[in-house]
């Protein structure tokens, strides 16, 4: 094993299989979050398969050769823990946050996660209704259903096109061997990385560490992702028809990837536009829409065109979508909330910008930062994420980086990446009935 | 760090937890002005009430307000629950002083500008209307209306009606604002990187000297007449692709004696691991549903045990059989031993975990005082859970899973009411 670097209560190591390990320190409370990570997402998918990362996490809770399915889950809880899993367009992740006195037992459960998962027949058949109920419960909601038809035409080449749920012919069409040969193949130490967060001792957790995952054969090295978007040649555009409450617009434009120096560039962007996105996929997504001063705000909220403006920059491997969803107020015509969103798009672009605005925007992202990295769980997930698509450094990195950042900087950002040729608009707008048909209640419903 | 309290002149409790482990603070005030005291006929108006707090306080504009916390990176938000209207700010520690006192003239003087009102009333118009198109915040309203005769302080939506939000101005949220923060019926919870007893002494000189609405006694929230049969409510929402599922039983209050029992009756039912039992059933072997849980939501009044999922239109009458059958079996059969053991261990150690980051430990803190239990109630509540037996499961079910007298709502596309009855 040989360990690469401590910094700040933090220690980073990689294991002779390939597996690294990436431990911090924090004795706040007496607790221990557990994240293993793997290289695998949507993007490692094609045409026909689509959907299968996420469908072989759920297979992963489905018992191991050593431990019973029930006590996947049942071992976290009566730790007092909580736990879950997710996969994304370059992650796979599942997580154990427990009392610290467990911590073995939950390093010993990853471990055998990794390497002998069962994939019965009759599993592999309950668990495709399920993941066909998810895909179908997001579908109820209209602003899913729109962002993945968004997603879809902004992107033509690159595999983070299709939705991580996946297609319903794939869903239906993927077999077991289909399943279990993809867990084979990227749930490999050499492909995965174990952060462990919170009351623990460095060199203790090291030895369980090794202990566990130390005698796992490390795989085949695994393909990159040659595909690179090309660049968009004109503005593309959808409407969509579908049961809603209200109209929505969804902008999307081509975002640097988080090694690229522009990324904290589009953070502060982002910042003065709408108050700033979070960069925790886990903990950071608390429903808060942009902060009240904001521009976006101010001219589609204050003034009068828009209930909802929420705005998202995720970090990413390749280069992907930088999203603005307007949700339209009543009786408003999306195409006023598009004109009124350009003006405030092209006031970046001519660097109209107090340095107010930007240290604002700054102090906004340095606040973000430390409340949504505040708990164990939260800190483990944001070392784990950063490193499965780059580098964890990445994420110590972006106070800096965001310091650094200049108001030509957003401007030049600005004039290249949301000019109206290089965007996808979507817009739905409602249809469909809609009837109350019973309701045998004391006093009937209320609409 | 044990919590610290302290009673103010004017009644406010304000409990203090210190945690030197990040550099934050998170403040939640816990008002009992939530939706079930929104005025007959004007329901909605504490969730317009706590939307506006800040478009406007003492001699400061919206945009003054708004400023203040985007310059600091102060994550604020207001909102209406069922019995309380909470106002929560989480920041940086240095910033302490400076947003008590934004909190203070929010909560004390808010202006509720005329423009802003009609402003705000546009905006809940269009979350109707999204509300109304979705299947589980259908399902959601239809449970309360149908479980809460009409009157009855739980039977409106938070967000109110159409009608009801139309008819409430200005003058409304004025006199809702003087008839319900009283600091005689509030709790202020602080957490995170401060001394306690400098914390309280700091609360106490700013929120001391409010007068606000006068002492009152507790609500009282009446227990909603059970149904001698059961209740079928249904909502056709066409073109979705799934439908929502609600099923309700008798519920209990924050300070029953019952609660802990019924905590680990929940636990087993549609909690632990992946769902309990029902998750077991519903999910894990028949596939039927990506999500399937029960919940109680106790409270001043007796909230339901509620039982909900999420299934494909066409396997509503399964998902319903089974649920009925778990139920039943819990009822007839009892629980098993080890059912009760795991659910008790799991509720029992998980308070650590529950109170570890700041926002947490406030909101716990000043839940815990605001209904009563005290601010010891995080460190007894494992003593409580450890000390339900099998046998108070069991008399639980009996009393809680009133299967015959429940209410079931199916919100979705395509609903097939033979398969309710």
């Amino acid at each position: 094993m040989k360990t690469t670097g401590v910094r700040s209560g933090l220690r980073v190591a990689r294991l002779t299989n390939g597996l690294t390990v990436i431990l911090r320190e924090m004795h706040q409370a007496p607790v221990v979050s557990v994240w293993i990570w793997y290289r695998v997402g949507s993007r490692d998918e094609r045409p026909g398969i689509t959907g299968i990362s996420h469908w072989v996490e759920h297979m992963n809770f489905k018992g191991t050769r050593s431990i019973r399915k029930d006590d996947l889950t049942r071992r976290v809880e009566l730790a007092g823990g909580t736990w879950n899993g997710y996969t994304w367009l370059d992650v796979t992740t599942y997580f154990e946050t427990v009392e610290r006195g467990a911590l073995e037992e939950m390093l010993r459960l990853e471990a055998s996660r990794m390497t002998e998962c069962l994939y019965s027949r009759t599993e592999v058949e309950r668990e495709r209704t399920v993941v066909i109920a998810e895909l179908q419960g997001s579908e109820n909601d209209p602003r899913t259903y729109l962002d993945k038809e968004v997603t879809g035409t902004a992107l033509q080449a690159h595999p983070y096109r299709w939705p991580t749920i996946g297609y319903l012919s794939d869903l239906r069409a993927i077999s077991r061997d289909d399943l279990y040969a993809h867990y084979r193949r990227y749930y490999v130490p050499n492909n995965a990385i174990l952060v462990v967060a919170g009351d623990l001792e460095t060199k203790e957790t090291l030895r369980l560490v090794r202990r566990h995952f130390g005698r796992i054969r490390p795989g085949a090295g695994l393909p990159a992702v040659r595909t690179e978007e090309p660049p968009q040649g004109g503005e593309r555009r959808l409407t969509l028809r579908r049961p809603s409450g209200a109209a929505y617009l969804d902008l999307a434009f081509h975002s640097p990837a988080v090694a690229d120096p522009d990324f904290a560039t589009l953070l502060l962007l982002d910042g003065i536009l709408a108050g700033g996105p979070t960069v925790n996929a886990w903990g950071g997504q608390d429903g808060r829409g942009p902060v009240k001063s904001s521009r976006l705000y101010r001219a589609l909220i204050d003034g009068g065109l828009a209930s909802e403006v929420s705005t998202s920059v995720v970090p990413t491997r390749h280069p992907y979508l930088y999203r603005i969803v307007v949700t339209a107020k009543e009786g408003i015509d999306p195409a006023r909330i598009e004109t009124a969103l350009g003006a405030e798009l092209q006031r970046l672009g001519r660097g109209d910008l107090q340095p107010r605005d930007l240290e604002r925007a700054r102090n906004q992202f340095l606040a973000r930062y430390a409340l949504e990295s505040e708990s164990t769980t939260d800190a483990a997930h944001q070392l784990g994420f950063f490193e499965t698509i780059g580098d964890h450094r990445l994420f110590l990195d972006l106070p800096r980086r965001v310091g650094m950042v200049g108001a030509e900087d957003i401007a030049r950002l600005a004039r290249a990446r949301l000019a109206a040729d290089h965007r996808t608009v979507g817009v739905l707008l409602p249809a469909g009935p809609s009837a109350i048909e019973a309701a045998a209640t004391p006093g009937g419903p209320a609409r | 760090m044990s919590a610290a309290r302290t009673v103010l002149g004017n009644g406010l409790v304000v409990v203090a937890r210190g945690n030197r482990a990040a550099r934050s603070i998170a403040v939640r005030l816990v008002l009992e002005a939530g939706a079930a005291f929104d005025p007959p006929g004007k329901e909605g108006t504490s969730a317009l009430a706590a939307d506006l707090l800040d478009r406007g306080a003492g001699a400061l504009t919206g945009q003054e307000i708004a400023g203040y916390f985007d310059d600091l990176g102060v994550f604020y938000s207001a909102g209406a629950r069922r019995d309380t209207l909470e106002v929560e700010a989480r920041f940086l520690s240095e910033h302490l002083p400076g947003v008590l006192e934004r909190l203070r003239i929010l909560v004390f003087e808010p202006t509720f500008p005329e423009q802003e009102v009609e402003r705000q009333k546009g905006l809940t118009f269009t979350a109707i209307a999204e509300r109304d198109q979705d299947t589980a915040a259908t399902c959601e309203m239809l449970l309360a209306q149908s479980l809460f005769p009409a009157g009855h302080p739980y039977h409106a939506p938070r967000l109110g009606t159409r009608d009801s939000v139309r008819r409430i101005g200005r003058d409304d949220l004025v006199a809702f604002h003087r008839a319900r923060f009283a600091p005689s019926r509030a709790t202020l919870g602080l957490a995170g990187d401060f001394e306690p007893a400098r914390a309280l002494e700091m609360a106490a000189a700013l929120f001391g000297p409010w007068a606000g609405a006068p002492a009152v006694r507790r609500a009282d929230i009446p227990d909603p007449p059970f149904p001698d049969s059961p209740v079928v409510a249904t909502c056709s929402i066409e073109g979705k692709t799934q439908t929502d599922i609600g099923l309700a039983f008798r519920g209990l209050r924050r300070l029953s004696p019952d609660l802990p029992a019924a905590l680990v009756l929940n636990s087993i039912v549609g909690e632990f691991a992946l769902g309990g039992r029902l998750g077991k059933a519903i999910r894990d072997r028949a596939g039927l549903a990506y999500y399937v849980y029960s919940r109680f939501t106790a409270g001043l009044g007796a909230g339901p045990l509620v039982v909900r999922a999420g299934v494909a239109p066409e396997g509503v009458r399964r998902a319903l059989d089974l649920t009925r059958r778990t139920i039943e079996a819990v009822r007839r059969r009892g629980v098993s031993t080890s059912e009760v053991s795991d659910s008790k261990q799991a509720l029992a150690s998980a308070i650590p975990r529950r109170m570890e980051t700041n926002p947490e430990s406030a909101s716990v803190l000043a839940d815990a005082e605001f209904y009563g239990q005290g601010i010891d109630y995080p460190e007894k509540l494992p003593g409580l859970i450890r000390a339900v037996t099998r046998s108070d499961v069991e008399d639980a079910a009996e009393r809680y899973l009133t299967l015959g007298r429940h209410v079931l709502v199916v919100a979705g596309p395509a609903i097939d009411k033979e398969a309710l009855s």
